[in-house]
């Protein structure tokens, strides 16, 4: 199977990878892709309780990698959504339990049989975000629009180039169209032109992710929500689809008077 | 200062976040911090008003960026294109 593996960092942590990457791994898995979300954040995994499995887990990736399961066992089927999977990272070692060449082996084992396996990589640019971006195809950095995690996206920008995995692109979370237009909020023309890097899809600050997360729901499942909407927007983007990038404007000169929304 | 203008059109930070960033990345990506950068910057002003009578209150040493392509931009105005041949210090005293 032609299959494609994508990497989703940041550098910094707290920026929305964890959601993202479950969401655009549900919005693939809806448009009837066969979709695995892999987490990568051994000690810290946090993919399972975001996507409402946590109390299904019975095998990790560390338990395949150390022989104590088939890959298979350690795969959880998420009914919601299709043919989608979760590959939970263990809890309770830390990010040496696997190191870029048993990770590249682990994966290439789900490539033959799924389209698109998506990487939940670490903060931080250690061994852990190595071995995230070690089998990747593509990746993808998500920022927020703010400083320190800017220049944090810059970072694994280049760090992602020197490990020759193409040029990296973004995904804009959290923006809130009304602050960029006051000027009170670095803008998505302003981050890509800070970066130099492209834009795959940007993500609106949307109050109902912390309640989709509560529930362990992720949006795209039965929203329709500009955040939801975005993220089937990436997703699309991803198989290939010529979705336009709907920029916030930046307003007309009565609504920077006003700052009106 | 919440000025007038601050009062009527917000604050704008974008703008700070925008340039303060773009000064950083700058020395990100060159692994030359602001520390390292200011040792140069005393090393070539050193060098050069050894040998040349300069003020180096008007030299501007500055990293620039373009197209990918990262430079050290030195601009030296000239007080006086003639050395200093018997007065070295000269230029020491200047500082």
């Amino acid at each position: 199977m032609d299959s494609v593996v994508i990497t989703i960092t940041s550098g910094k942590g707290g920026v929305g990878k964890t959601t993202t990457t479950a969401n655009i791994g549900t919005a693939l898995a809806l448009m009837g892709k066969k979709v695995v979300i892999a987490d990568a954040d051994i000690g810290l995994r946090n993919l399972d309780i975001v996507l409402g499995l946590e109390n299904r887990i019975v095998y990790d990736s560390v338990d395949f990698v150390e022989g104590r399961c088939k890959l298979r066992q350690a795969l959880i089927r998420d009914k919601r959504a299709g043919e989608l999977y979760l590959l939970p990272a263990a809890q309770t070692r830390d990010k040496t339990a696997i190191n870029p060449q048993q990770m590249i082996a682990m994966i290439n084992e789900l490539r033959d049989e799924f389209h698109y396996i998506l990487i939940d990589s670490p903060a931080g640019i250690e061994q852990g975000f190595q071995v995230a971006v070690a089998p990747a195809d593509r990746v993808l950095v998500v920022t927020n629009p703010e400083v320190s995690s800017v220049r944090d996206a810059d970072r694994v920008i280049g760090l992602s180039e020197a490990l020759e995995k193409g040029p990296a692109m973004l995904i804009i979370n959290r923006i809130n169209s009304a602050r960029v237009r006051k000027k009170d909020m670095l803008s998505v023309e302003d981050i890509t032109e800070i970066l130099g890097s492209q834009v795959i899809g940007v993500v609106p600050e949307d109050e109902e992710i912390l309640s989709s997360t509560n529930r362990g729901q992720p949006v795209v499942l039965n929203s329709k929500g500009s955040a939801a909407q975005a993220y089937r927007d990436i997703a699309r983007r991803i198989v290939g689809e010529n979705v336009p990038l709907t920029m916030p404007s930046n307003g007309s000169f009565w609504q920077k008077l006003f700052g009106r929304a | 200062m919440a000025s007038f203008r601050e009062f009527f059109f917000g604050k704008k930070s974008a703008e700070d976040a925008k340039s303060r960033l773009q000064f950083v990345l700058i020395h990100d990506r060159a692994e030359i911090s602001p520390g390292l950068f200011e040792e140069i910057r005393n090393d070539i002003i050193m060098a050069i008003s050894n040998r040349l009578n300069i003020d180096p209150s008007y030299i501007s040493i500055n990293m620039d960026e373009e197209a990918g392509e990262r430079r050290l931009l030195v601009d030296v105005p000239l007080k006086n294109a003639r050395r200093p041949t018997a007065t070295r210090s000269t230029a020491d005293t200047r500082r």
